[in-house]
């Protein structure tokens, strides 16, 4: 539901990519729907040949959408002034690899018509954001990935945007690189951007999301908070000391306990009158209680639950 | 209507061209007033890309190597030895400076397009035909260097062989200065006229397709007269086909001054204007389509 807080709005938008060779096309994105508000953080998450790119595309004019319409800060995607409020990190970090990080933020800060003073002084800041002061000069060839990443977001930041959309930002990453990588996002989040993210690393997107999507074959077959989507616990986790001899198959005999693993003890929550009962079991038979939680669906969970739906509901 | 008259025609449309865009003023100045900034500053990292890349360095050091080494043809007459070296010269500079062309306007936009650095470029506040502009203008200042390059270099071999070569009785080295830096200007702007439809071409089609299209236009756009000659002789749908070739194709031909510089015939100031005219004209409407298309294309 568009609202006054909608900086991204997303209609019935449908591609279907057709060639010679497949005149009835391939449905690449399917009447998909979806806003993001003002000061979010939204994760568009799905399988590879989801629709994620190609809907990125589309919100950049890079693609021609086959139907629907899409709108952001409440104009046309193709409204030159649109373009002057938002930011793009391109998936894998296309960027000139002959010129210096210095050297490329200085142009691309030009096509925003600023004068060298500014272009200057926003290179200074953009380097030092990003932690690439030292390496200001090392042509973008000579860069390692994580660099180069972090340059292609200096130059996705070179307007100040208020919406940013970045496309895959931890990918071919190693560990520190992600880690980086999310912290800078988590860093722009702070200072109250939007931001519109697609990404493989279901971990970061719980780590920075506000609210996700998730895509199927063009299709958004879930959307909301990670706590919306993960819906209430429905079991509760126990952690114990190992348990000697018969003590597990005690545990286990309990009728709302649903099984029981090398350190932990799960009952349904639904029965969670019983947990009394449960842990006083458990202390008769020698096991130590270390932890009683109520564990949350990670995203991954809720990405698998929501495709593996979908995909059954296909066959 | 006059030979002389007929000149004219293409001088009288661009002043009406001129009035139209005088008119017309307050409709397109604003936007071109915002294009102007963008087309540049792609125009600039174009040229400080192909100074990079270092293909063209190695084009103009084999250029003087060609023109350096034509100056030992000494069994020659003076007279034939300056024939030689303005034909030779200007011949490697036209040659030297479309094969340029080709391979740098081939490559520009599909480069761009396959490597994904426009993505950076068009999410910025940049129209497509502002990138299609800056792409032509930094290719046409990469050729323009190149072509003053060669230029002087021949310039300057001509004028130091005049200091060397002795006059033997009626034959005397007559370097031709005026003619040959004319005829170099006009080739330029061939190569300026033929990058144009190059960039066309490439917006719509593959790398490969556009280097083999760019040399079969480059071999047509050369053979105009023959063409036409063709057309007069031909009926039905040949005569019909060969028209629309001539008609379509830039006359490269009349940007042609090489055999007047290099055999010291009076050259027509007129007919130099009436190409270049005629360049722009085509210029136009090239970058005009080149644009079109490049708008709707999906990236």
């Amino acid at each position: 539901m568009e609202n006054a807080e909608t900086v991204l709005q997303i209609n019935g938008l449908t591609k279907i990519y057709r060639s010679l060779f497949t005149p009835v096309g391939v449905k690449a994105v399917d009447n998909l729907t979806l806003g993001v508000r003002r000061g979010e953080t939204y994760s568009i998450v799905g399988p590879n040949g989801s629709g994620k790119t190609t809907t990125l595309k589309i919100l950049l004019g890079l693609l021609f959408p086959t139907s629907g319409a899409s709108s952001i800060f409440g104009r046309g995607i193709n409204d030159l002034s649109v373009r002057e409020r938002i930011g793009f990190l391109p998936e894998d970090a296309y960027l000139y690899d002959c010129f210096s990080g210095e050297e490329l933020l200085d142009f691309y800060a030009g096509l925003f018509g600023y004068g060298r003073r500014k272009r200057r002084q926003l290179v200074d800041e953009l380097l030092a954001l990003v932690g690439m002061q030292a390496n200001r000069r090392v042509p973008f060839r000579e860069c390692s990935k994580g660099m180069r990443q972090r340059l292609a977001l200096a130059q996705a930041l070179v307007n100040d945007p208020e919406l940013l959309i970045l496309d895959e930002p931890t990918s071919g990453l190693d560990p520190a690189g992600r880690q980086q990588m999310t912290r800078l996002v988590l860093e722009l989040k702070a200072r109250g951007k939007t931001i519109l993210l697609c990404s493989h690393f279901l971990a970061e997107v719980e780590e920075v999301c506000d609210r996700v999507g998730i895509l199927y074959a063009g299709r958004l077959v879930s959307e909301g908070t990670l706590g919306e989507l993960a819906g209430e616990p429905t079991e509760i986790a126990i952690t114990t000391s190992r348990l000697a001899g018969g003590a597990a198959e005690r545990v286990a005999a309990k009728p709302a306990v649903v099984n029981v693993e090398e350190g932990t003890v799960r009952m349904r929550r639904a029965e969670e009158g019983q947990l009394w009962d449960v842990l006083q079991t458990i202390h008769e038979a020698g096991g130590v209680i270390f932890e009683v939680r109520r564990p949350r669906p990670t995203l991954q969970d809720v990405f698998v639950r929501a495709i593996g739906e979908e995909r059954v509901s296909e066959r | 209507m006059s030979a002389d008259l007929s000149r004219l025609v293409p001088l009288i449309g661009a002043i009406i061209v001129a009035a139209i865009a005088v008119v017309t003023r307050r409709a397109w100045l604003p936007a071109i007033g915002h294009a102007g900034p963008s087309i540049w500053r792609i125009a600039k990292i174009t040229v400080a890309e192909a100074r990079r890349r270092r293909v063209v360095q190695a084009v103009i050091v084999l250029v003087v190597v060609i023109l350096f080494s034509m100056t030992f043809f000494t069994y020659l007459s003076p007279q034939e030895q300056a024939r030689m070296l303005i034909s030779g010269g200007l011949a490697a500079i036209t040659v030297f400076g479309i094969l340029l062309a080709i391979f740098v306007a081939a490559f520009m936009i599909p480069h761009e397009v396959e490597t994904r650095t426009i993505y950076a470029i068009l999410s910025k506040p940049v129209r497509r035909f502002e990138f299609v502009l800056g792409k032509y203008l930094g290719a046409l200042i990469v050729l323009g260097v190149i072509t003053a390059i060669m230029t002087a270099v021949l310039v300057v071999v001509l004028v130091v062989q005049d200091r060397l070569v002795p006059d033997s009785g009626e034959s005397v080295f007559n370097p031709n200065l005026g003619p040959v830096i004319f005829a170099a200007v006009m080739s330029y702007c061939a190569v300026a006229v033929l990058t144009a439809l190059i960039i066309l071409i490439s917006t719509v089609s593959s790398t490969t397709m556009t280097v083999i299209s760019a040399f079969i236009i480059w071999a047509v756009g050369s053979l105009q007269s023959t063409f036409s000659d063709l057309a007069q002789h031909a009926e039905g749908a040949a005569k019909t086909l060969l028209l629309i070739v001539y008609h379509a194709v830039p006359k490269l031909e009349n940007f042609d001054f090489q055999r007047e510089a290099a055999n010291f015939m009076p050259i027509s100031l007129v007919s130099g204007w009436n190409a270049v005219l005629h360049g722009i004209g085509y210029t136009a409407v090239v970058l005009l389509l080149a644009s079109i298309f490049f708008n709707d294309r999906q990236m």
